[in-house]
């Protein structure tokens, strides 16, 4: 791992894009300033795992376990939207 | 397009059912096509269904309602990449997860559609959220960001 030392208002270029800036340093917290290119995304480390995680879990939901969502939902505040708008129906097997 | 899902069987969809994830989604990076589907036994629920891979699929909801206080902020950066300003020009739906019996959902990495340009992203909200909302009949109230 490349190791650098900065101060406060210093920053680092990665590639010609993306810029990283210490913004404020207080005890053990250092707050940083982070400028790339909407494309490029930037994320907590320990909150994208997470979602990650999340996201791998609920993808092997199968369609007998989301039965009875249906009764879970606040039907009175439902503006009458279909959820989600999608044109094609399809049946679990 | 013709797609063999483990779920659903050989299903047909057509190119405007697809949404383009440009950066897949956390987890599933490979993933970038996902047909947006109904789910015919329940008008509360969607799928969104990889097209290369016919074992993924997620759950997903209009949050509101289940949750009818989730408001949702998100920084504008995470938006800019979908073409949309206001969220209000936008669908957000939310992954539907489970643990152990119960049903949950994501509320802190909803997923944003731009239903004109068929663009999605997973986006990660503002505020403390929880990534495994457990949905139960009594709904206690969202527990409100510091």
């Amino acid at each position: 791992m490349l190791v650098l030392s900065r101060q406060r208002d210093e920053s680092i270029m990665i590639g010609d894009n993306i810029v990283i800036t210490i913004v404020d340093i207080r005890g053990d917290k250092v707050r940083l300033g982070i400028n790339a290119p909407s494309e490029i995304p930037v994320h907590r480390q320990e909150v994208y795992e997470a979602i990650q995680r999340e996201n791998l879990r609920a993808s092997r939901l199968a369609p007998s376990d989301t039965q009875g969502i249906g009764r879970l939902a606040n039907r009175g505040t439902s503006n009458g939207q279909p959820t989600p708008p999608a044109s094609r129906g399809i049946e679990p097997r | 397009m013709r797609i063999t899902t483990t779920r659903f069987g050989r299903i047909d969809v057509d190119g405007s059912d697809i949404i383009t994830f440009h950066s897949g989604l956390p987890g599933l990076e490979g993933c970038r096509e996902w047909a947006l589907l109904a789910d015919s036994s329940n008008d509360a629920l969607g799928w969104l269904q990889c097209t290369t891979r016919g074992d993924v699929a997620l759950a997903v909801v209009s949050p509101r309602r289940f949750v009818p206080d989730y408001s949702v902020r998100i920084p504008r950066s995470e938006l800019t990449p979908l073409a949309i300003d206001d969220l209000r020009e936008a669908q957000v739906v939310v992954v539907v997860g489970r643990t152990g019996k119960k049903l949950t959902l994501n509320l802190k990495a909803p997923i944003v559609i731009n239903l004109e340009a068929r663009t999605g992203r997973q986006v990660v909200a503002s505020g403390d959220l929880p990534l495994q909302f457990v949905l139960c009949s009594e709904q206690p109230p969202l527990k409100k960001s510091a």
